[in-house]
């Protein structure tokens, strides 16, 4: 699309007025009734829980018990889908929620059942209710917008953040007593224990300093693949089902092991498409019913668009664009309903759907405006998926996101730039309607046109913090490293995706027949890459080598004592490793125990009716039937504030002999003299509340404020970024995932840098107790970068970032420095400064401190208000707080 | 007492309020304004079906609308259910 603003600048200047180019920007048109209708809807709701599908999957498990567990599973999920009450808004041209709600989730107690068993009569009184986890202790849901984290008159919150009515307790309590001591989490606790160290599993855990177990979320952090029902429609792959089952039952083909579950898989794959048919069909025969008592003609003629919409897209493969959207995003809750899940990418949907808009805008079935109103609208409905899970994965991981990320750009099947022309709508669409999601991730290529780069760019000054740049050529070349033993090809790497925030997933090209050709479309083809060691604090790993394993914050053991003296550097760093390595080997083994027996129990089904390698093998995603498989990685957080605090250790201590390394572990025991954040209550580092101690320590703290940071272009920091980046690509594939195949390392804090900062001492990088890590991996840690952003780019660069899955850097400037045409244009020249010296990824708050202070103190006047805490964006009222401070305190540049 | 959230009318949206389908205005669970209007007929729910009987203080009873027999609870909701009788 070409902007507004370039065609007033043509004719102010043909008619000889001169003008300041800085002052034009294009002016947004406002977006279409229907959202702003729904959105002013969407503002009221709360976040609600029901048990419509957990009773019918529960049901339907048990009435089919004694088949085999992927038929049990296919036909719970689908039953339960076909029961879900359909529900309608008035101004929807898209439909379908997860639930019979509009921001609606449900509990899955055959993955993690004892939370609710070991409640069920607290949850019946509300009272003696069991401690919560540590992790869940130590993290902050929002307490804003439609967060339920209180119980009122019927309503009880569950996890902080859901409202269930009181009438579904009883059949919450009564469902969960089925899995007692046989769900997911249970039998995987049952084998974990099988190893002899599982306690120092459990002690980390307890510290925080790892974070969650892999099936509290098995599935997610992946990327849709769209094409198998929009090539097919869900009546021909039933049909297609039927001819496979009577070619292969029976038939092991030169495969022993799996050859004989093609047919089982096949049989599978028809019961899911009966019921994904089923949920479709009950919101056409809902919308006929809605159309029968409708007074209002406009309103009935809009349900019977929607009927006639959903008739198709139950049974036929899409014949329009919106059919097609509405087919994506059918698939797309048929997968997030699966199980706990967040990070289900939506893919590049704008190459995806491509055909579908050219051939309607060919046609004259629609217009751009009609296809920007259908993308505001699924604006809308990608904002309202949420997860159901614990307090300490929702809030403390997620900030309540679900990470629906959807793609533009990169390079297409040809090598050539894959920007379509409904990608453009895409982004115009998220200018016109403000939501958090889905983020848009730009795919950054040198390829791309110089338009589309400057219309992201423009979207990013909206201040919504999307869309994010990735450098398509530094994860290309991640791909062959990774997935080139599985036999990846150089075409291949091209169709990969974020799967998530910034998890680079592996992806594939499917030949669309639509329209009389051919269209090669990418889409996922891998399974999940967020279910290996989550989140390990390096922080908090340093401090326990300091205090000799033992966690000072509870007194208790983490890691078995070294009991060694720590006389130099590089002593310390061999200590640090070697608690890293404990930490790693059971933390792999625990979660590959984990997710091996999710697979065994539960293996998805309607995600692997799509992923790529699936249907083509007759495999599902728990056998290795997608494409690709070694997508299991390590998390860290705390990327900075480590390489900050080995700094200050190495030249205050051992090169500089200033203080010994007890005179240091004295000052960060007791806080540099401050109070900590526990006691204030503020998580931010710039906050600090002097004790009667704090004379005693103000020359440490000082020279360790002082001491060389990293995100300046100096050598002393950022030679130890180098040191450990290196280290960690040549350790983490040694471990090996539940596929087989070799870890490497993901390098996302989503949120965790706000309870994982919460239970660490003060660092001896003059970092307070208490408050939060640095943000991303490569973000300068907040206010200590002085010399510039190109200062902090020259650091972020110093090793090869397609060694690991991701880097994150966030920045934050002050919407003065990209104010109009010009700025736009500063900014995207600074975007392209960091992707040519190979980063792979930047994103940017556009929003000044001020704001969002003013925000913090009166949260109802900024509903609407979102911000990027990591690789997502949310809706500032819905963040905790200690997320809320650690933003506020990011570096801000007012001048690009 | 006739609730809007019992009403074939009623919309769900989350859980303390709707819409409803003629108005398209919000009307509440609970609570003040939550009687339902002359124009009421009950939504399909598990409780209003005539498969459905003995259900207990909670709600929960029994549905024979299967081949297999199993518990159910009132207030489901059962518009997708096909073997719903009214």
């Amino acid at each position: 699309m070409k902007s507004n603003a370039k065609k007033v600048e043509d004719i102010l200047k043909a008619r000889g007025v001169e003008i300041n180019e800085d002052i034009i920007e294009y002016k947004i048109p406002e977006a279409h009734e229907s959202f702003q209708k729904l959105i002013a809807i969407y503002y009221g709701m709360k976040v609600t829980a029901d048990m419509e599908a957990p009773y019918w999957f529960n049901r339907i498990w048990w009435e089919n018990d004694g088949d085999l567990n992927q038929m049990k599973r296919a036909k719970a999920v689908a039953g339960s889908y076909a029961h879900i009450t359909p529900t309608i808004l008035p101004w929807e041209k898209l439909v379908m929620s997860k639930t019979t709600h509009m921001r609606g989730a449900f509990p899955f107690p055959w993955v993690c059942g004892s939370f609710f068993n070991a409640q069920a009569q607290a949850f019946m009184d509300e009272v003696d209710a069991p401690p919560l986890s540590e992790a869940d202790a130590v993290s902050q849901v929002g307490t804003g917008g439609g967060n339920v984290t209180k119980s009122y008159g019927e309503i009880i919150s569950i996890a902080q953040k859901f409202g269930v009515r009181k009438e579904d307790i009883p059949v919450l309590v009564k469902v969960s007593k089925y899995w007692e001591g046989i769900a997911i989490e249970d039998i995987s606790k049952k084998y974990g224990k099988y190893l002899k160290n599982y306690d120092q599993y459990q002690r980390e855990m307890d510290a925080v300093v790892i974070m969650f177990d892999s099936w509290a979320i098995p599935q997610g952090r992946e990327v849709m693949n769209y094409y198998v029902p929009l090539q097919y429609g869900f009546d021909k792959i039933q049909e297609l089902c039927d001819e496979k089952m009577q070619t292969l039952m029976g038939e092991a083909g030169e495969d022993g092991v799996l050859g004989m579950s093609r047919g089982y898989y096949y049989a599978c794959m028809k019961e899911v498409a009966k019921g994904l048919s089923q949920w479709a069909q009950n919101y056409a025969d809902k919308a006929r019913d809605l159309a029968s008592r409708e007074p209002d003609e406009a309103f009935k003629k809009n349900y019977m668009e929607i009927a006639k919409m959903m008739d198709n897209v139950a049974h036929k493969a899409p014949a329009s664009f919106r059919e097609a959207l509405q087919m994506t995003y059918l698939c797309h809750l048929g997968v997030v309903n699966e199980d706990p899940q967040s990070g289900q990418s939506i893919g590049r949907l704008g190459q995806v759907l491509q055909p579908f808009y050219e051939k309607d805008i060919a046609d004259g079935v629609c217009t751009d405006e009609d296809v920007i109103e259908l993308l505001e609208l699924y604006r809308i409905k990608i904002t309202a998926i949420e997860c159901f899970a614990s307090s300490g994965v929702t809030g403390g991981v997620l900030s309540g996101n679900t990470f629906n990320n959807l793609g533009i750009g990169g390079r297409g099947h040809d090598g050539l730039s894959a920007a379509t022309p409904l990608e453009y709508l895409i982004i115009e669409a998220a200018m016109r309607a403000h939501t958090p999601q889905p983020t848009l991730s730009v795919l950054y290529d040198e390829k791309l046109p110089d338009a589309f780069l400057m219309k992201a760019a423009m979207c990013i000054k909206l201040g919504m913090g999307f869309p994010a740049f990735m450098n398509a050529r530094v994860s290309e070349e991640f791909m062959l490293r990774q997935y080139g033993e599985e036999g990846m090809t150089v075409t291949d790497a091209r169709a990969w995706m974020l799967g998530g925030c910034l998890e680079n997933s592996p992806g594939s090209w499917s030949p669309l027949e639509y329209n009389g050709k051919v269209t090669w479309i990418p889409g996922g083809a891998g399974p999940t890459a967020g279910t290996g060691i989550h989140f390990t604090g390096l922080p908090k790993v340093l401090e326990l080598v300091l205090t000799n394993g033992v966690d000072a914050r509870t007194d208790k053991m983490v890691f078995p004592p070294h009991n060694e003296k720590i006389d130099s550097f590089e002593k310390l760093l061999e200590l640090w490793k070697r608690y890293l390595d404990i930490s790693n080997d059971i933390a792999n083994k625990v979660n590959n125990i984990q997710m091996d027996i999710w697979r065994k129990l539960t293996p998805p089904t309607v995600n692997s009716l799509l992923k790529k390698g699936c249907w083509e093998k007759g495999q599902t995603i728990a056998d290795c039937g997608a494409l690709y498989n070694g997508t299991i990685n390590f998390e860290s957080c705390g990327t900075i504030t480590f390489i900050n605090s080995l700094a200050a250790i190495k030249k205050l201590v051992f090169e500089e002999k200033k203080y010994t390394l007890e005179e240091m572990k004295d000052a960060m025991l007791n806080n540099f003299g401050f109070k900590t954040a526990y006691e204030t209550g503020v998580f931010s580092p710039d906050f600090r509340e002097a004790t009667e101690d704090a004379p005693k320590y103000a020359k440490i703290f000082a020279d360790c404020i002082n001491a060389p940071k990293y995100g300046n272009a100096n050598p002393e920091a950022d030679s130890l970024l180098k040191w450990y980046e290196d280290y960690m690509a040549e350790i983490l594939p040694k471990l090996r995932s539940y596929y087989g195949r070799p870890e490497y390392m993901c390098q996302i804090s989503v949120s965790t840098h706000g309870p994982q900062g919460f239970v660490t001492l003060a660092t001896a990088d003059g970092r307070l107790a208490g408050t939060t890590y640095s943000d991303g991996s490569v973000s300068a840690a907040a206010g200590t970068d002085r010399n510039g952003v190109y200062a902090v780019f020259e650091s972020a660069t110093v090793y090869d970032h397609s060694m690991e899955q991701n880097s994150q850097m966030n920045l934050k400037i002050h919407p003065s420095a990209v104010k109009g045409q010009t700025g736009t244009r500063k900014l995207l020249n600074l975007i392209q400064a960091y992707m040519r010296k190979g980063g792979f990824h930047v994103q940017f708050n556009i929003v000044g401190s001020d704001t969002l202070r003013e925000a913090q103190k009166n949260i109802d006047a900024h509903r609407d208000l979102m911000v990027r805490v990591a690789g997502f964006t949310q809706y500032w009222c819905e963040i905790g707080k200690a997320i809320q401070d650690e933003v506020i305190y990011r570096t801000e540049y007012d001048e690009v | 007492m006739n609730r809007h959230y019992d009403c074939i009318n009623y919309l769900n949206l989350d859980c303390e309020k709707g819409l409803c389908a003629l108005d398209k205005g919000i009307v509440m669970i609970d609570g003040e304004g939550s009687q339902a209007c002359p124009r009421f007929k009950p939504a399909k729910k598990c409780g209003n079906c005539k498969n459905f009987s003995n259900p207990d203080k909670y709600g929960i009873g029994t549905c024979s609308g299967y081949e297999k027999e199993n518990w159910a609870y009132a207030t489901c909701g059962a518009f997708s259910c096909k073997n719903y009788k009214g």
